[in-house]
């Protein structure tokens, strides 16, 4: 049995009673669950069942309408020790920097080259030299296999080659989780395997993941737990051989029978 | 006698002999036209960034802005840049206020062309796709940093096409600042007139001159733009 030491005892992600409503649909109806550090946690579920604004108001691309999300145990959303004061958008920007995010769409900068998105935030952001940020660029695109298309621009790679050059944009903030929004969704099968290879790679380096997939195969192989959302609430949470070994609940049991072959 | 009429307006011997004069009024075209482009670019930009503002009276402000000096005709604008607003501004002041033609040139042409640069700018800022935004913002960027590293650079590979036309038509309508007395290409063809009495062969010569200066400039431009302005496209 692993004992927790005192500094891992405060895990990397912590998200407290979360609500969101966009108008009158709610959302997220409450959720709460820890990450810890190299932990991946896949979250599944239908359509709608709120996985990606969950991932979203992790690092704030939205913004919750009630709960807290705790970084390393700093609070995101308030300053934290008796100050409940909210954030600015400046103390905001300074957490995000910590979570890496990966989009379904990519989001590359298409009138950058492939090295020039990785280089942008750590030469913006963290205040590092070109040479510095260069050498740490080429390390973050050896680490995706693409070392060798540093100078091409985006819309010359395929959409397999783009989300892993986007993985290498937020591996070079050198961030404390990395969190994946439905990264394959929009990739074509046969480029889906390559991004999914990254990923197992960067899981098995014990990277801390938070993944919202489609992928039962990566969720149920690739992760230390899973987290089945419906209607806002996680439903059922385990980890990958009891949720989809023999889920308690009834709508997980039949989400994965229709997702999984 | 048509075409003794026509054989006059194409001979150009006059327009050749006046050249050195005539030419250097073009500079006056030219000079006010990179400052009015100037200035029609920096509050274009800034009447754009309002009229994508969050908050509703910057948004209108920005609108007010693009109505009133896209739907004011240039012609009219430079006469009352140059006669009207010193007397207002005088009146405000409390004191004598004369405007050099030149500077009135610059502002009038620089402001109307304004509005249609922050029209061009504002589509081109919605173009951009919100993820590319939100990529920006997950890695910590600020919205100063995201707007000039992220935003403009992509708006302006958009928008050069649209730009060079409007270019296009504000340095021509550096032709009618000659009407305040900036001593520009169309006013010393005025001076010439008065002594030579050959008004069709200097006009010719004249817009012969215009389009050769806009026909070099836009394919300069467009040439030397294609394949960067083309990178971010698929």
């Amino acid at each position: 049995m692993h004992v927790e030491s005192g500094v891992d005892a405060v895990p990397a992600i912590r998200v407290v009673d979360l609500h969101k409503r966009f108008g009158t649909l709610d959302v997220l109806r409450g959720v709460s669950f820890d990450v810890r550090r190299g932990d991946v946690v896949s979250m599944i579920g239908a359509s709608g069942s709120g996985k990606s604004t969950l991932l979203r108001c992790i690092n704030r691309l939205e913004t919750p309408s009630s709960g807290e999300v705790y970084i390393d145990g700093e609070p995101m959303g308030h300053r934290g020790q008796g100050d409940a004061k909210a954030r600015s958008l400046a103390e905001i920007n300074m957490m995000r920097r910590d979570l890496g995010m990966v989009f379904q769409q990519f989001n590359l900068w298409p009138h950058m080259t492939v090295l020039g998105n990785v280089i942008e935030a750590p030469i913006r952001v963290r205040g590092m030299s070109r040479r510095e940020a260069t050498a740490l660029g080429e390390e973050c695109l050896a680490r995706v296999h693409l070392e060798e298309k540093s100078k091409e621009y985006p819309a010359r790679l395929s959409g397999g080659q783009q989300q892993r050059v986007a993985i290498a944009r937020a591996l070079a903030m050198r961030p404390k989780a990395m969190l994946f929004d439905e990264p394959t969704s929009s990739l074509d099968p046969e480029l889906t395997d390559e991004v999914l290879v990254v990923m197992r790679e960067l899981a098995a380096d014990g990277t801390t993941m938070i993944v919202v997939t489609h992928e039962m195969g990566f969720a149920r192989e690739a992760s230390d737990r899973v987290l089945f959302l419906h209607n806002g609430l996680i439903e059922e949470e385990g980890p990958p051989s009891q949720v989809f070994g023999a889920p308690k609940s009834e709508r997980c049991r039949q989400f994965l029978s229709k997702h999984v072959q | 006698m048509v075409s003794d009429a026509l054989a006059e307006a194409l001979d150009l011997t006059t327009f050749w002999e006046y050249r050195e004069v005539l030419l250097r009024g073009l500079a006056f075209n030219v000079y006010t036209f990179l400052a009015a482009a100037t200035v029609s670019i920096a509050i274009g930009l800034a009447a754009a960034l309002l009229r994508v503002n969050r908050l509703r009276p910057l948004r209108w402000a920005g609108t007010v802005h693009v109505e009133l000096f896209r739907n004011a005709p240039d012609y009219i604008m430079v006469v009352w840049v140059h006669f009207v607003l010193p007397l207002l501004l005088g009146k405000l002041l409390g004191s004598r206020i004369e405007f050099d033609p030149f500077v009135s040139a610059v502002i009038a042409l620089g402001f109307v062309y304004s509005g249609y640069f922050a029209e061009t700018f504002r589509t081109g800022i919605q173009a951009i796709p919100l993820g590319h935004l939100e990529a920006a913002r997950a890695c910590g960027m600020s919205e100063r940093q995201i707007l000039w590293r992220i935003t403009l650079p992509q708006v302006v590979r958009r928008m050069l096409p649209e730009a060079v036309n409007i270019f296009v038509s504000q340095f021509k309508a550096t032709t009618i600042i000659s009407l305040i007395a900036v001593p520009d290409l169309m006013y010393r063809v005025g001076m010439v007139l008065q002594q030579e009495m050959k008004p069709l062969p200097l006009y010719t010569g004249a817009a012969l001159t215009y389009f050769i200066v806009v026909y070099l400039f836009a394919g300069t431009v467009r040439a030397l733009s294609e394949r960067w302005r083309n990178r971010i496209y698929a």
